[in-house]
C-alpha cells in the first residue's frame, strides 16, 4: 500500500471511534489487504455504524425535533430582539428614554434572557441526546439558517441579527457533548426561568412557545439526581452507547 | 436462535481459543467458507453478539506487526457456546433426510 493510498484509508477511518479505528487499521496492516479493499471495508463499516445509530430515536429527536425547529424559531426571536433593540437605541440612553420606551426595556431584557436560555438549552439537548450524529443535527440547523439568510429583506437590520442565538446555542452544544447531563438544581432553575420569561409572550400559536421551552424541561427530566450517584450515570451512559 | 454468520463467527472464535481476534477470525471464516468477509460485517456482528452476552471482547496491547496498533480480542462465553450448540443441533435435525445429506459420498476412513 503506498503512502498516498494508506492516507486515504486513514482519513476514512477517522469517521470511526478511536478504539475501533486502531483495531481496523491494525487488521488491515496485518492482513496486508490492498488499499482499495481496505478503503471499501472501512467505508462499509462507517456506513453500517451510521445505519445502526439511526435505528435509535435519539438522532431523529436531536436533528428533526430539536435542531431544525429550534433554529427556525430562535431566528425569529433573534429578529424580534434586534428590532426592539433598534427601537430602543433610537432614543439612545436610559435617562432620555420616554416612559413608553422605558416600558419596553424590561420586556426586551427578559426577551434577551429568554433567547439565551432557550438557545443554550436547545444546544445542550442537541449535544447530549446524540453526540455521534451531531453533524446531522448541525446540518439540519444550518439549512433553515441559510434559507432565511438568503431571503432576509429587512433593510434596517443586518443579516447577522438572524444568528444572535448561535453563540449561546454553540456554547450549549459544547457543554452537552462534554457533560451529557446537568445537575437537577440548575436544570430546574433554567426551566422555570425560561417558562416564566415565556409567560408574557404566551400567545397563539402556542406550539411556538412549547417548541422553545421543551428542551429546558427535557434537561430537567434527564438531569442528574444527586442521590443516584455516579454508578447510575455510568450505567445509563453505557446503555446510551449500546443503543448507538 | 443465531444467524448463519453469527454461528460462523462464534465457531471460528471458539476454534481459535485464546488467539481469537478480528483479523484472524476474518481469515478463518474466509478460508473455511471460501467467501469474502468484510470488516464491517465482522465488527458489527461482534458488537451484536457481545450485546447478547454471547461474546466478550477486550483491547489487547499494541503489536509491531500491526503497525503498533491494538487488537480486539474475542472470547466465546458459555452462553455463546450453548447458542452455537443449539444452532448446530437444529441444523443437524432439520437436515436429516435431505437429499444432499442422504446421498453424500462417504469419506474414506
Amino acid at each position: 500500500m503506498t503512502s498516498m493510498e494508506w492516507r486515504l484509508v486513514e482519513i476514512a477511518a477517522r469517521l470511526l471511534e478511536r478504539d475501533e479505528r486502531e483495531v481496523v487499521l491494525g487488521d488491515l496492516v496485518e492482513t496486508g489487504d490492498s488499499a482499495g479493499r481496505g478503503l471499501v471495508d472501512v467505508l462499509d463499516l462507517v456506513v453500517r455504524r451510521q445505519i445502526l445509530l439511526w435505528k435509535s430515536w435519539r438522532p431523529w429527536l436531536a436533528a428533526f425535533g430539536l435542531a431544525l425547529p429550534g433554529s427556525l424559531l430562535l431566528m425569529g426571536t433573534s429578529v424580534c430582539l434586534s428590532l426592539t433593540y433598534q427601537r430602543l437605541l433610537g432614543h439612545r440612553i436610559l435617562d432620555v428614554i420616554p416612559l413608553t420606551q422605558q416600558d419596553e426595556l424590561l420586556p426586551w431584557l427578559s426577551q434577551l434572557l429568554l433567547l439565551i436560555g432557550c438557545s443554550w438549552a436547545s444546544g445542550f439537548a442537541v449535544g447530549s441526546v446524540s453526540q455521534r450524529t451531531l453533524w446531522v443535527s448541525i446540518v439540519s440547523s444550518c439549512l433553515p439558517c441559510l434559507f432565511c439568510l438568503a431571503r432576509f429583506r429587512v433593510e434596517s437590520l443586518s443579516k447577522l441579527c438572524l444568528l444572535l442565538f448561535l453563540a449561546p446555542a454553540i456554547w450549549g452544544v459544547r457543554q452537552g457533548v462534554r457533560v451529557i447531563r446537568i445537575k437537577l438544581g440548575p436544570a430546574i432553575i433554567l426551566a422555570v426561568s425560561v417558562t416564566v420569561l415565556m409567560l408574557p409572550t404566551w400567545r397563539s400559536p402556542r406550539i411556538y412557545n412549547l417548541v422553545l421551552i421543551w428542551p429546558a424541561w427535557y434537561l430537567v427530566a434527564t438531569a442528574r439526581r444527586s442521590g443516584r450517584g455516579r454508578a447510575t450515570l455510568r450505567s445509563q451512559m453505557g446503555e446510551e452507547s449500546t443503543a448507538r | 436462535m443465531l444467524g448463519e454468520f453469527e454461528y460462523l463467527l462464534i465457531t471460528a472464535a471458539a476454534g481459535l481459543g485464546d488467539k481469537a481476534y478480528g483479523a484472524v477470525i476474518r481469515e478463518e471464516i474466509e478460508a473455511t467458507t471460501g467467501r469474502r468477509c468484510s470488516i464491517g460485517a465482522l465488527y458489527t456482528t461482534i458488537d451484536r453478539l457481545e450485546t447478547k452476552n454471547l461474546l466478550k471482547t477486550w483491547m489487547s496491547d499494541a503489536t509491531p506487526q500491526r503497525g503498533g496498533r491494538a487488537k480486539r480480542m474475542v472470547r466465546v462465553t458459555p452462553k455463546g457456546v450453548q447458542a452455537a450448540k443449539d444452532f448446530y443441533d437444529a441444523v443437524t435435525r432439520v437436515s436429516r433426510g435431505a437429499s444432499w445429506v442422504v446421498n453424500r459420498p462417504r469419506s474414506a476412513s
